[in-house]
């Protein structure tokens, strides 16, 4: 690689909230246009701003989880522009003094390689309202318009696509993690910007570029991959990067100019005056660490660390948090981490998935999975029926125990009753026996096969076919104290 | 002391009461025109029927949001504007039985000294109608004057109430910031604004003070009321001002007050105030900038004026904007863009708040030898119509006695002082924050020996 | 102050100067500016910046929705409108 390249993320998070960030109300989306507006988000003369102590408590709590240094005395400013999605013409965002700065974030690599970003801000702000053009007209909604926006702001130490992806992903699962946003990038509760620039090893940043409104991480990746190789293209015709905001348009897989720097904003950002200082107290840091989660990424660490699960698996598990704090939940109730984790990523998530259900809404609770292991553990029903059961608790709402006992799947495990069916059952295939008999240790399966089939696979399978070898091989091997009369028989019979 | 309400109590429920008090307001307004909306049925159902100002009638400047009424702020880019919603202080004054029966006139956005910049009406002075009545709250001061109402709201950004009132003769209050909320006060200049009070009276003054202040949810500025318990005054400071400074007769009044002091013993000591030849420029530094970003709101998409013929949003935006705002509401906009576009805020926006810090300063070092500070209003009396008297530029300058407090935050009282070639002149005390107690006593002090006079045509024989 | 200075300020306030009103205008803003200037001459070294009210604690509201919902008023203001939505020109 000729150059070196910088990218640089800026992430706005919706908050989840009630109510908007400095009026009362409703956060909420999808809701009849303009129904969710009052003086102050419609910035009508003389109303002013209130703010909501709820998004306070979430934007610490990202600062926290990102490990930034909180400003002791927060401060919030305009940002002036006029846009007709911004009722006031200047958002209310900060600037000076936010609430946190110099954090870092843990990437982790493809290569499982641990790559420190750093977080150059952490600002809380209002979102603007939502416009739709159609042909002559633009129309407006201001439902939105107010709701809690924070944005994150990294410092250019992504060097790729790749990583920016990663990085988007795994920021993602964070903030989802501690339950501030709902992260989905689709209806842009996570957006993101991406700055880029590239330059000769050793010579620093270069000009860097944005493309904005990247709505997947995929996007991300891509349209980064595209302006790093455009600005190569560039430089190495003699050419200048211009400063200048552009588009990702995914349609062509390419980026196109939306306005330069020429005519770019000069915010003339100022302390906003309706809002005092926001002095962040030890009593409020106290309940937001008492508030932390431990993170998906400590939490992967843990699984394969102490509880020796693979990296798949791990990383399954804790791709939702909640998914991650159910599988803890068995745990703590006494289960086996790899049987759990084994039953979970495998039989679990099929029926899940076929069913379009979520863990913690679906009849899985920990408890019942406890007992369908131990039913599974102490023998008295094989894998195989645990499946059945399984299914059986997800369709029934049941619990395993009354499952097994309602349909009589518990398993036969009285070796005399199982010594009866096997004898049923070598009885009524002699050619395979003699197959087994010379060697042919595959019909072994064909013959316990017949056995589940006979029994609906009650039949202790261990026990099953240490009979049905015993019983044959014993009697090639002729000894005679442990031969079953019967068998030797009919074997000899043939 | 406390004002008798019951001179008002039957003025709602006594139809022809009723009907003598809108003969005599329509009378006066044929000359002064201090009302831009006078209805005085509109909202009465909005007051409690019983409180502390049961009944009483009072105008309410147009800046500030009273639902029923339209809130115009002077301005074509809010003619015909109908307010949705009522703003916290007036809210306060209908739960105390007071009933709000107009709004007032007054400079574009709270922008002047004369209320001649008002897009939609022109106010005159009760005492003589070819002056004006003050600015920017001069239809509030007018309407008092005149016996219109006992009481009207106004705001004051750099002194629109304490200079109306003492070119009309009544008593002006500029409260400590954030003890009234400014919820529902269209934003001219945040951090300097307060809604003041008009009125003929220091006891309705301090009643209706204490009516609206408080903490409000809405206002997030607002501060718990924390007075230091010293109402009493020993010593009041005064400022030295030169010949030159004052007018003659403002002047001569200025000493006629200060004799006054002296007769009721208080003691006097002679002040000076080194940072207030700074104070001009650096109020309307700060008051233009945020005045730029307050102001930007008007658009002509949600509300308000909105020029047809528009192309695109931009063209929306500005031809609203350039048709809807008088001259000097775009100059001090352009003026607050210009002092927070990047590489200038230093020279001046920066610099404007530390001289804020340098005025409070002084204050504190006066306030450590004195109780309160005397000090003049204006260095005029009402001036005539138009530029003859005052230019606009000094009219600004003028503000310097005024703008001082609410660069500091600290309350400010004008009070009639004397009448001088048969206009009436004011002088004004400051005193440290949440101090308004002392302000009142004060003035009250004075007013037994010179209670606000009436202009002519005054008559109180409607209320008969 | 320079005319072009006066029309790029003027941009950013979304004002839209004519020839006359910018000649005019740049008089005054010039005027005033002259008298900003004086502020060069105070002393203000050491001194904090007043930016703030006399505020010291912190405000905030609680996380509960309001009662009284205006939104119907709020829309009966709006100079254009098609069914809830609000209707400007076309953003090109
Ligand atoms: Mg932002
Ligand atoms: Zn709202």
């Amino acid at each position: 690689m000729k150059y070196q390249s910088f990218v640089g993320l800026e992430i706005h998070i919706q908050l989840i909230s009630k109510t908007k960030v400095f009026c009362s109300c409703p956060n909420h989306f999808g809701d009849e246009p303009n129904s969710n507006v009052c003086p102050v988000c419609l910035g009508y003369p003389g109303a002013l701003p209130s703010l909501n102590e709820e998004a306070v408590f979430k934007a610490l709590k990202v600062c926290k989880a990102l490990d930034c240094y909180i400003n002791e005395k927060v401060i919030f400013d305009r940002k002036n522009y006029f846009y007709p999605d911004m009722p006031k013409n200047y958002q209310i965002t900060q600037f000076e003094s936010p609430f946190g700065v110099d954090g870092f974030f843990n990437l982790e690599l493809d290569d499982g390689s641990i790559k420190k970003i750093r977080i150059h801000d952490v600002h809380l702000e209002e979102d603007a309202g939502k416009m739709i053009h159609d042909g002559y007209q633009s129309r407006l909604d201001y439902n939105r318009a107010g709701t809690p926006l924070l944005e994150i702001v990294t410092e250019p130490d992504l060097v790729a696509g790749r990583d920016a992806e990663l990085f988007v992903q795994q920021f993602r699962q964070m903030v989802r993690y501690l339950d501030v946003t709902d992260g989905n990038m689709e209806e842009g509760s996570l957006r993101c910007d991406a700055n880029t620039s590239i330059n000769l090893p050793g010579k620093g940043l270069g000009t860097k570029t944005e493309v904005k409104n990247l709505n997947s991480s995929r996007f991300v990746n891509k349209a980064l991959t595209y302006e790093i190789k455009r600005h190569g293209k560039v430089i190495d015709k003699g050419g200048e990067i211009i400063q200048e905001t552009r588009l990702w348009d995914e349609k062509t897989s390419t980026s196109k100019s939306m306005r330069t720097k020429e005519d770019s904003h000069d915010y003339r950002y100022f302390p906003e005056p309706d809002l005092p200082p926001y002095r962040v107290t030890d009593v409020l840091m106290k309940e937001v660490e008492d508030s932390m989660v431990e993170l998906p990424n400590d939490r992967k660490k843990r699984y394969m660390d102490d509880l020796k699960l693979s990296f798949d698996q791990a990383a399954f598990i804790t791709g939702e948090r909640k998914t991650a704090d159910w599988f803890d939940s068995l745990l703590s109730i006494g289960s086996d981490a790899n049987q759990a984790a084994s039953w979970l990523s495998g039989d679990i998530q099929k029926i899940l998935n076929k069913e379009d259900v979520l863990l913690e809404n679906s009849p899985f609770i920990p408890k019942r999975i406890k007992e369908l292991f131990e039913l599974i553990n102490d023998k008295k029903i094989s894998n195989n029926i645990g499946k059945e059961v399984l299914q059986a608790i997800f369709k029934e709402d049941k619990d395993p125990s009354v499952i097994v006992k309602d349909k009589g799947l518990e398993q036969v495990s009285d070796s005399g009753a199982v010594e009866k069916i096997v004898e049923e059952v070598l009885a009524a295939h002699p050619a395979v026996v003699d197959a087994v008999r010379a060697g042919d240790d595959k019909q072994v399966g064909f013959l316990m096969g017949q056995l589940m089939k006979a029994t609906g696979g009650k039949v202790n399978p261990q026990m099953a076919r240490e009979i049905i070898v015993n019983k044959i091989k014993l009697d090639i091997s002729g000894d005679s104290q442990s031969r079953d009369p019967k068998i030797i028989e009919k074997g000899s019979e043939k | 002391m406390s004002i008798k309400s019951d001179r008002w109590q039957n003025l709602l429920s006594d139809d022809s009461l009723w009907k003598s008090y809108n003969e005599y307001v329509n009378k006066w307004e044929k000359s002064i025109g201090s009302f831009l909306q006078f209805d005085a049925d509109k909202t009465k159902g909005d007051s409690s029927s019983d409180g502390l100002l049961k009944g009483m009638p009072f105008g309410v400047k147009d800046n500030i949001a009273v639902k029923g009424f339209d809130m115009t702020c002077g301005s074509k880019i809010l003619e015909n504007f109908n307010c949705p919603y009522t703003s916290t202080a007036v809210q306060k004054l209908q739960g105390a039985g007071a009933v709000v029966v107009g709004k007032m006139n007054m400079d574009e956005f709270g922008m002047g000294s004369s209320t001649d910049n008002s897009a939609l009406g022109e106010t005159n002075n009760p005492w003589d109608k070819s002056r004006v009545a003050g600015g920017s709250s001069g239809g509030s001061a007018a309407s008092v004057a005149a016996g219109q109402v006992p009481f009207a709201l106004g705001s004051d950004t750099g002194g629109s109430v304490r200079q109306p009132a003492s070119f009309c003769g009544v008593y002006g209050l500029k409260p400590t910031y954030g003890t009234v909320s400014r919820y529902g006060l269209t934003a001219y200049a945040s951090s300097l604004e307060t809604i003041g009070i008009c009125a003929e009276s220091t006891a309705i003054t301090r009643d209706v003070f204490n009516t609206m202040k408080g903490i409000d949810n809405m206002d997030n500025t607002t501060v718990d009321y924390k007075p230091s318990g010293k109402d009493d005054t020993e010593i009041i400071a005064v400022l030295k001002v030169g010949e030159n400074d004052l007018s003659e007769d403002v002047l001569n009044s200025y000493r006629v007050s200060q004799q006054r002091l002296k007769d009721l013993g208080y003691k006097l000591i002679e002040v000076e105030l080194p940072t207030l030849k700074y104070v001009v420029p650096a109020y309307y530094v700060i008051a233009t900038a945020e005045a730029s970003a307050n102001l930007a709101r008007f658009n002509g998409i949600r509300y308000g004026l909105a020029q047809k013929g528009a192309e695109t949003p931009s063209d929306l935006m500005q031809m609203s904007r350039n048709s809807g705002f008088g001259d000097e509401v775009k100059l001090r906009i352009l003026l607050g863009t210009y002092v927070l576009r990047s590489g200038f805020q230093d020279q001046y926006y920066h610099r404007a708040q530390k001289i804020r810090t340098a005025i409070l300063n002084d204050f504190n070092r006066i306030f450590e030898e004195a109780d309160a500070l005397m000090l003049p209003v204006f260095p005029t009396a009402a001036f005539r119509h138009g530029s003859s008297d005052l230019t606009q530029l000094q009219q600004k300058a003028a503000d310097l006695y005024t703008c001082s407090a609410n660069l500091a935050g600290l309350p400010a009282l004008a009070v009639p002082s004397t009448i001088e070639k048969g206009l009436p002149v004011g002088v004004q005390f400051t005193a440290p924050a949440f101090e308004e107690e002392r302000l009142f006593r004060i003035s009250e002090k004075l007013e037994e020996i010179f209670p606000a006079q009436k202009p002519e045509g005054f008559s109180e024989e409607w209320k008969i | 102050m320079e005319k072009s200075e006066l029309l790029k300020t003027a941009a950013l306030a979304k004002l839209k100067l004519d020839e006359q009103e910018a000649d005019k205008l740049a008089v005054e803003v010039t005027a005033m500016l002259e008298n900003f200037s004086l502020m060069m001459e105070a002393d203000v070294e050491g001194l904090e910046p007043t930016t703030q009210t006399l505020q010291q604690e912190n405000r905030t509201r609680s996380d509960s929705p309001g009662s009284s919902n205006l939104s119907n008023d709020l829309l009966d203001r709006v100079p254009e409108r098609e069914d809830r939505f609000i209707v400007i020109p076309n953003v090109i």
